[in-house]
């Protein structure tokens, strides 16, 4: 959810090159993101060729952000 | 165990160079430096007018369609497609937009004043100070970039352009020399980019896209 937080959208092929996950291990959790309303899949068609674009939704975006804020409080409460 | 919390600014930075990574814009950057030191040559030969103005103005609107097609050929299907949020680039054009105005509206100021003063000195002491100008001026430029796209070897080429511009000043080699020779090193350093690329993204084929 990171890789795609920081950029307007990108396709499977540029989210497995910044994650460096295997193509299943990527296609389940985009699955599973996809069911839960966090990503959204675009099919288009750039030069005759079929090509899946993939972007974080409003809610997975606010989702993202909720989490980013819960982990730096439950850092910050950790002790030294 | 770490817990850490996810570092989005180097994400976004890895993201944006790993798009830059081909070579394709030191190319074409060296395409352009290359061309303005030939068309110098060329202004030798034809007359003022064709190499300094005519030929680079050429070499912008060729190189556009040539560097989209050559991210769709090469880039995109080896690393993948992305569309960037506009914020950075538009502050990035705005930036550049605003010294490049600044620049020349101060430049136009003191042109005027001092021609109509009577006085070209301000005019003659930039001719004089060409390469100087030029060199500390592509520095700036480089180091502006550089910043902002994350792309460390722009400082680089920035260094080497001020260096050999230093050196071409007060050893007062021709300014179409260095021209030529710091567009052909700054090829050479995209084809090596882009041949490390090709060798690190080799072709996957249609079947690694997903849909």
């Amino acid at each position: 959810m990171a890789h795609l937080y920081v950029v307007q959208s990108a396709d499977f092929l540029f989210l497995q090159n910044q994650t460096q996950m295997t193509p299943g291990n990527l296609s389940a959790h985009l699955s599973k993101l996809e069911d839960a309303g966090y990503v959204e899949v675009t099919k288009e068609f750039i030069e005759r060729k079929p090509h899946t674009a993939l972007a974080l939704t409003r809610k997975g975006r606010a989702a993202f952000k909720e989490y980013r804020r819960k982990v730096k409080q439950f850092i910050e409460k950790l002790p030294e | 165990m770490v817990i850490n919390e996810p570092n989005l600014k180097e994400i976004e930075r890895r993201a944006y160079t790993s798009y830059h990574q081909d070579g394709l814009l030191d190319i074409f950057a060296g395409m352009y430096i290359l061309g303005f030191g030939l068309g110098i040559f060329l202004d030798l030969i034809l007359g003022f007018g064709f190499g300094v103005i005519i030929m680079p103005g050429c070499l912008i609107a060729m190189a556009l369609p040539i560097w989209i097609a050559a991210k769709r050929k090469i880039t995109i299907p080896r690393i993948g497609f992305v569309k960037f949020r506009t914020g950075g680039t538009t502050k990035l054009t705005a930036i550049f937009i605003g010294l490049m105005v600044v620049g020349l509206g101060v430049f136009s100021v003191f042109t005027l004043a001092t021609v109509q003063g009577g006085s070209r000195r301000w005019l003659d002491l930039i001719f004089q100070n060409g390469m100087l100008i030029v060199g500390f001026g592509s520095l700036a430029v480089c180091l502006l970039f550089g910043y902002s796209m994350g792309l460390k070897r722009l400082y680089a080429y920035g260094v080497l352009s001020v260096i050999a511009l230093v050196i071409g000043h007060f050893m007062d080699i021709f300014f179409a020399y260095i021209l030529t020779a710091l567009g052909i090193t700054v090829m050479v350093a995209g084809v090596a980019l882009l041949i490390g690329f090709v060798k690190k993204y080799p072709l996957q084929g249609d079947s690694a896209i997903a849909d």
